[in-house]
Protein backbone atom coordinates (compact mmCIF):
# COMPACT_ATOMS: atom_id res chain seq x y z
CA UNK A 1 0.00 0.00 0.00
CA UNK A 2 2.99 2.22 -0.01
CA UNK A 3 4.45 4.15 -2.82
CA UNK A 4 7.59 2.35 -3.84
CA UNK A 5 10.89 4.15 -4.13
CA UNK A 6 11.95 4.17 -7.72
CA UNK A 7 12.89 7.67 -8.66
CA UNK A 8 10.31 7.95 -11.40
CA UNK A 9 8.81 11.41 -11.65
CA UNK A 10 5.06 11.28 -11.69
CA UNK A 11 3.35 14.11 -9.93
CA UNK A 12 1.15 13.12 -7.02
CA UNK A 13 -1.93 15.27 -6.64
CA UNK A 14 -4.18 15.74 -3.64
CA UNK A 15 -6.78 13.71 -5.48
CA UNK A 16 -4.33 10.82 -5.85
CA UNK A 17 -3.52 11.08 -2.17
CA UNK A 18 -7.20 10.91 -1.30
CA UNK A 19 -7.59 7.84 -3.47
CA UNK A 20 -4.63 6.20 -1.77
CA UNK A 21 -6.13 7.05 1.65
CA UNK A 22 -9.45 5.60 0.59
CA UNK A 23 -7.77 2.47 -0.63
CA UNK A 24 -6.00 2.14 2.70
CA UNK A 25 -9.25 2.49 4.61
CA UNK A 26 -10.99 -0.07 2.43
CA UNK A 27 -8.11 -2.47 2.81
CA UNK A 28 -8.36 -2.15 6.60
CA UNK A 29 -12.09 -2.65 6.54
CA UNK A 30 -11.62 -5.68 4.27
CA UNK A 31 -9.50 -7.41 6.91
CA UNK A 32 -11.94 -6.48 9.67
CA UNK A 33 -14.82 -7.93 7.67
CA UNK A 34 -12.90 -11.14 7.04
CA UNK A 35 -12.40 -11.52 10.80
CA UNK A 36 -16.03 -10.72 11.53
CA UNK A 37 -17.18 -13.24 8.93
CA UNK A 38 -14.96 -15.90 10.46
CA UNK A 39 -16.42 -15.20 13.92
CA UNK A 40 -19.99 -15.20 12.62
CA UNK A 41 -19.40 -18.53 10.90
CA UNK A 42 -17.97 -19.99 14.09
CA UNK A 43 -20.96 -18.77 16.09
CA UNK A 44 -23.26 -20.28 13.53
CA UNK A 45 -21.51 -23.64 13.67
CA UNK A 46 -21.68 -23.64 17.46
CA UNK A 47 -25.41 -23.00 17.36
CA UNK A 48 -25.79 -25.75 14.78
CA UNK A 49 -23.89 -28.17 17.04
CA UNK A 50 -26.00 -27.14 20.02
CA UNK A 51 -29.29 -27.75 18.25
CA UNK A 52 -28.04 -31.13 17.02
CA UNK A 53 -27.13 -32.10 20.56
CA UNK A 54 -30.56 -31.02 21.75
CA UNK A 55 -32.20 -33.42 19.31
CA UNK A 56 -30.19 -36.29 20.78
CA UNK A 57 -30.81 -35.55 24.43
CA UNK A 58 -33.83 -36.83 26.30
CA UNK A 59 -33.52 -34.46 29.20
CA UNK A 60 -36.47 -32.20 29.73
CA UNK A 61 -34.46 -29.53 31.53
CA UNK A 62 -31.39 -28.17 29.82
CA UNK A 63 -28.77 -25.89 31.32
CA UNK A 64 -28.52 -22.83 29.15
CA UNK A 65 -25.69 -20.41 29.69
CA UNK A 66 -26.95 -16.88 30.23
CA UNK A 67 -24.33 -14.37 31.24
CA UNK A 68 -22.11 -16.17 33.73
CA UNK A 69 -24.54 -18.79 34.98
CA UNK A 70 -26.33 -21.85 33.63
CA UNK A 71 -30.07 -21.45 33.79
CA UNK A 72 -32.25 -24.56 34.00
CA UNK A 73 -34.53 -24.12 31.04
CA UNK A 74 -37.16 -26.38 29.43
CA UNK A 75 -35.76 -28.00 26.29
CA UNK A 76 -38.42 -26.52 24.04
CA UNK A 77 -37.60 -22.96 25.12
CA UNK A 78 -33.95 -23.59 24.43
CA UNK A 79 -34.76 -24.93 20.97
CA UNK A 80 -36.71 -21.76 20.19
CA UNK A 81 -33.99 -19.57 21.55
CA UNK A 82 -31.33 -21.27 19.46
CA UNK A 83 -33.44 -20.90 16.33
CA UNK A 84 -33.76 -17.20 17.05
CA UNK A 85 -30.05 -16.80 17.62
CA UNK A 86 -29.32 -18.70 14.41
CA UNK A 87 -31.52 -16.33 12.48
CA UNK A 88 -29.73 -13.31 13.92
CA UNK A 89 -26.26 -14.67 13.08
CA UNK A 90 -27.37 -15.69 9.59
CA UNK A 91 -28.66 -12.18 8.90
CA UNK A 92 -25.47 -10.70 10.27
CA UNK A 93 -23.41 -13.01 8.07
CA UNK A 94 -25.38 -12.02 4.98
CA UNK A 95 -24.87 -8.35 5.75
CA UNK A 96 -21.13 -8.88 6.15
CA UNK A 97 -20.84 -10.79 2.88
CA UNK A 98 -22.65 -7.97 1.12
CA UNK A 99 -20.35 -5.36 2.60
CA UNK A 100 -17.33 -7.44 1.64
CA UNK A 101 -18.46 -7.58 -1.97
CA UNK A 102 -18.93 -3.83 -2.04
CA UNK A 103 -15.49 -3.22 -0.47
CA UNK A 104 -13.80 -5.56 -2.95
CA UNK A 105 -15.52 -3.82 -5.87
CA UNK A 106 -14.47 -0.36 -4.64
CA UNK A 107 -10.90 -1.52 -4.16
CA UNK A 108 -10.79 -2.93 -7.69
CA UNK A 109 -12.05 0.41 -8.99
CA UNK A 110 -9.38 2.37 -7.10
CA UNK A 111 -6.69 -0.07 -8.24
CA UNK A 112 -7.65 0.62 -11.84
CA UNK A 113 -7.34 4.38 -11.30
CA UNK A 114 -4.11 4.30 -9.31
CA UNK A 115 -2.32 1.69 -11.42
CA UNK A 116 -3.54 3.58 -14.48
CA UNK A 117 -1.67 6.64 -13.32
CA UNK A 118 1.36 5.27 -11.48
CA UNK A 119 1.92 1.92 -13.22
CA UNK A 120 4.50 -0.01 -11.21
CA UNK A 121 5.57 3.02 -9.16
CA UNK A 122 2.85 2.08 -6.72
CA UNK A 123 2.18 -1.25 -5.09
CA UNK A 124 -1.31 -1.96 -3.84
CA UNK A 125 -0.88 -5.68 -3.21
CA UNK A 126 -0.41 -7.35 0.15
CA UNK A 127 3.13 -8.54 0.94
CA UNK B 1 12.70 25.68 12.85
CA UNK B 2 10.33 28.49 12.10
CA UNK B 3 6.94 27.47 13.37
CA UNK B 4 4.93 30.11 11.62
CA UNK B 5 6.33 28.71 8.42
CA UNK B 6 5.88 25.05 9.23
CA UNK B 7 2.29 25.46 10.31
CA UNK B 8 1.39 27.16 7.07
CA UNK B 9 3.78 24.92 5.20
CA UNK B 10 2.99 23.61 1.74
CA UNK B 11 -0.08 24.28 -0.27
CA UNK B 12 -2.42 21.76 1.24
CA UNK B 13 -6.06 21.84 0.29
CA UNK B 14 -9.11 20.60 2.14
CA UNK B 15 -7.24 19.15 5.09
CA UNK B 16 -8.25 18.86 8.71
CA UNK B 17 -5.53 20.36 10.85
CA UNK B 18 -6.19 18.17 13.87
CA UNK B 19 -8.65 15.77 15.40
CA UNK B 20 -8.81 15.19 19.13
CA UNK B 21 -5.18 16.07 19.63
CA UNK B 22 -3.91 14.13 16.62
CA UNK B 23 -2.14 16.58 14.33
CA UNK B 24 -3.07 16.34 10.69
CA UNK B 25 -0.40 15.55 8.13
CA UNK B 26 -0.20 18.16 5.42
CA UNK B 27 -0.26 17.00 1.86
CA UNK B 28 2.74 18.17 -0.13
CA UNK B 29 1.98 19.46 -3.60
CA UNK B 30 5.54 20.22 -4.56
CA UNK B 31 8.46 18.57 -2.78
CA UNK B 32 10.97 21.27 -3.66
CA UNK B 33 8.71 24.02 -2.35
CA UNK B 34 7.96 22.00 0.74
CA UNK B 35 11.63 21.60 1.60
CA UNK B 36 12.27 25.23 0.86
CA UNK B 37 9.42 26.37 3.09
CA UNK B 38 10.54 24.18 5.95
CA UNK B 39 14.10 25.27 5.41
CA UNK B 40 15.22 21.65 5.70
CA UNK B 41 17.49 19.51 3.60
CA UNK B 42 16.31 16.12 2.41
CA UNK B 43 17.79 14.14 5.28
CA UNK B 44 16.39 16.32 8.04
CA UNK B 45 13.00 16.38 6.33
CA UNK B 46 13.01 12.59 6.12
CA UNK B 47 14.06 12.33 9.76
CA UNK B 48 11.28 14.72 10.76
CA UNK B 49 8.69 12.73 8.79
CA UNK B 50 9.91 9.42 10.17
CA UNK B 51 9.63 10.79 13.68
CA UNK B 52 6.10 11.96 12.96
CA UNK B 53 5.29 8.50 11.62
CA UNK B 54 6.56 6.89 14.81
CA UNK B 55 4.38 9.23 16.85
CA UNK B 56 1.37 8.27 14.77
CA UNK B 57 2.15 4.60 15.28
CA UNK B 58 2.29 5.13 19.03
CA UNK B 59 -1.10 6.85 19.05
CA UNK B 60 -2.47 4.07 16.84
CA UNK B 61 -1.39 1.46 19.37
CA UNK B 62 -3.07 3.42 22.15
CA UNK B 63 -6.30 3.77 20.20
CA UNK B 64 -6.28 0.11 19.22
CA UNK B 65 -5.98 -0.87 22.89
CA UNK B 66 -8.95 1.37 23.70
CA UNK B 67 -10.88 -0.19 20.86
CA UNK B 68 -10.17 -3.70 22.15
CA UNK B 69 -11.37 -2.69 25.64
CA UNK B 70 -14.62 -1.30 24.30
CA UNK B 71 -15.14 -4.27 22.04
CA UNK B 72 -14.85 -6.51 25.09
CA UNK B 73 -17.10 -4.28 27.18
CA UNK B 74 -20.04 -4.38 24.78
CA UNK B 75 -20.62 -8.17 24.93
CA UNK B 76 -20.23 -7.95 28.72
CA UNK B 77 -23.08 -5.47 28.95
CA UNK B 78 -25.12 -7.58 26.55
CA UNK B 79 -24.60 -10.58 28.84
CA UNK B 80 -25.91 -8.58 31.78
CA UNK B 81 -28.95 -7.53 29.77
CA UNK B 82 -29.53 -11.17 28.88
CA UNK B 83 -29.64 -12.31 32.47
CA UNK B 84 -31.87 -9.41 33.54
CA UNK B 85 -34.25 -10.34 30.72
CA UNK B 86 -34.21 -13.95 31.92
CA UNK B 87 -35.11 -12.84 35.44
CA UNK B 88 -37.76 -10.54 34.11
CA UNK B 89 -39.35 -13.36 32.10
CA UNK B 90 -39.80 -15.33 35.32
CA UNK B 91 -41.38 -12.41 37.11
CA UNK B 92 -44.90 -13.00 38.26
CA UNK B 93 -44.82 -16.73 37.47
CA UNK B 94 -44.10 -17.50 41.11
CA UNK B 95 -41.45 -19.98 40.01
CA UNK B 96 -37.91 -19.59 41.18
CA UNK B 97 -35.12 -19.40 38.64
CA UNK B 98 -32.85 -22.42 39.10
CA UNK B 99 -29.27 -21.91 38.02
CA UNK B 100 -25.90 -23.56 38.25
CA UNK B 101 -23.20 -21.06 38.97
CA UNK B 102 -19.46 -21.22 39.30
CA UNK B 103 -18.24 -21.01 42.89
CA UNK B 104 -14.62 -21.32 42.05
CA UNK B 105 -12.89 -22.33 38.89
CA UNK B 106 -14.44 -25.60 37.73
CA UNK B 107 -16.65 -25.93 40.82
CA UNK B 108 -20.35 -25.33 40.39
CA UNK B 109 -23.21 -25.09 42.82
CA UNK B 110 -26.94 -24.70 42.39
CA UNK B 111 -28.89 -21.61 43.31
CA UNK B 112 -32.59 -20.91 43.48
CA UNK B 113 -33.31 -17.29 42.73
CA UNK B 114 -36.70 -16.37 44.14
CA UNK B 115 -38.76 -13.83 42.33
CA UNK B 116 -37.83 -10.78 44.36
CA UNK B 117 -38.30 -8.33 41.54
CA UNK B 118 -34.89 -6.78 41.93
CA UNK B 119 -31.25 -7.24 41.02
CA UNK B 120 -28.08 -5.69 42.28
CA UNK B 121 -25.74 -4.05 39.81
CA UNK B 122 -22.08 -3.65 40.49
CA UNK B 123 -21.33 -0.01 39.76
CA UNK B 124 -17.62 -0.15 40.42
CA UNK B 125 -15.55 1.46 43.16
CA UNK B 126 -16.85 -1.20 45.58
CA UNK B 127 -20.42 -0.02 45.22
CA UNK B 128 -23.37 -2.25 44.44
CA UNK B 129 -26.89 -0.93 44.12
CA UNK B 130 -30.24 -2.68 44.08
CA UNK B 131 -32.52 -1.97 41.13
CA UNK B 132 -35.87 -3.18 39.89
CA UNK B 133 -35.64 -5.16 36.68
CA UNK B 134 -36.93 -2.22 34.68
CA UNK B 135 -34.42 0.19 36.20
CA UNK B 136 -31.57 -2.25 35.77
CA UNK B 137 -32.57 -2.78 32.18
CA UNK B 138 -32.72 0.94 31.49
CA UNK B 139 -29.35 1.54 33.09
CA UNK B 140 -27.68 -1.28 31.20
CA UNK B 141 -29.23 -0.16 27.93
CA UNK B 142 -27.86 3.29 28.51
CA UNK B 143 -24.41 1.91 29.25
CA UNK B 144 -24.59 -0.16 26.09
CA UNK B 145 -25.57 2.86 24.05
CA UNK B 146 -22.72 4.90 25.50
CA UNK B 147 -20.21 2.15 24.84
CA UNK B 148 -21.37 1.83 21.24
CA UNK B 149 -21.20 5.59 20.72
CA UNK B 150 -17.67 5.72 22.16
CA UNK B 151 -16.64 2.88 19.88
CA UNK B 152 -17.98 4.74 16.87
CA UNK B 153 -16.00 7.87 17.73
CA UNK B 154 -12.92 5.76 18.30
CA UNK B 155 -13.27 4.05 14.92
CA UNK B 156 -13.50 7.49 13.29
CA UNK B 157 -10.40 8.62 15.18
CA UNK B 158 -8.54 5.56 13.96
CA UNK B 159 -9.59 6.20 10.39
CA UNK B 160 -8.41 9.78 10.61
CA UNK B 161 -5.13 8.63 12.10
CA UNK B 162 -4.58 6.04 9.39
CA UNK B 163 -5.17 8.65 6.71
CA UNK B 164 -2.45 10.77 8.31
CA UNK B 165 -0.15 7.74 8.40
CA UNK B 166 -0.79 7.10 4.71
CA UNK B 167 -0.20 10.74 3.81
CA UNK B 168 3.06 10.75 5.76
CA UNK B 169 4.22 7.51 4.15
CA UNK B 170 3.47 8.84 0.70
CA UNK B 171 5.28 12.08 1.53
CA UNK B 172 8.35 10.16 2.71
CA UNK B 173 8.40 8.14 -0.51
CA UNK B 174 8.04 11.29 -2.58
CA UNK B 175 10.77 13.24 -0.77
CA UNK B 176 13.01 10.22 -1.17
CA UNK B 177 12.17 9.86 -4.86
CA UNK B 178 12.67 13.55 -5.43
CA UNK B 179 16.13 13.31 -3.87
CA UNK B 180 17.08 10.29 -5.99
CA UNK B 181 15.90 12.11 -9.07
CA UNK B 182 17.77 15.24 -8.06
CA UNK B 183 21.04 13.35 -7.60
CA UNK B 184 20.61 11.56 -10.88
CA UNK B 185 20.15 14.76 -12.84
CA UNK B 186 23.14 16.27 -11.04
CA UNK B 187 25.24 13.29 -12.10
CA UNK B 188 24.12 13.73 -15.66
CA UNK B 189 24.87 17.41 -15.28
CA UNK B 190 28.49 16.75 -14.34
CA UNK B 191 29.16 14.35 -17.18
CA UNK B 192 27.23 16.17 -19.82
CA UNK B 193 28.23 19.79 -19.60
CA UNK B 194 25.54 22.27 -20.42
CA UNK B 195 22.70 20.38 -18.83
CA UNK B 196 20.75 22.82 -16.74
Amino acid sequence: MQKQGGGSEIEVTWEDQQNINKFGRLNNRFHEIEDEIRLAKEANENLEDASNELILTDEEMVRLQVGEVFVHTPREDVENKIEQMKEVTMKNLEKLEEEKDSVVAQMAELKKILYGKFNDSINLEED
Amino acid sequence: MDYSLSSSSSSSSGLVSERRGIPGASFVEDVQMYLHQLGLDVNSALAFLQERLQQYKLVEMKLLAQQRDLQAKIPDIEKCLDIVATLQAKKGTGEALVTDFEVSEGIYSRARIDDTGSVCLWLGANVMLEYTYEEANALLEKNLENAKASLEVLVDDLQFLRDQVTITQVTIARVYNWDVHQRRSKQVGTTVVGDS
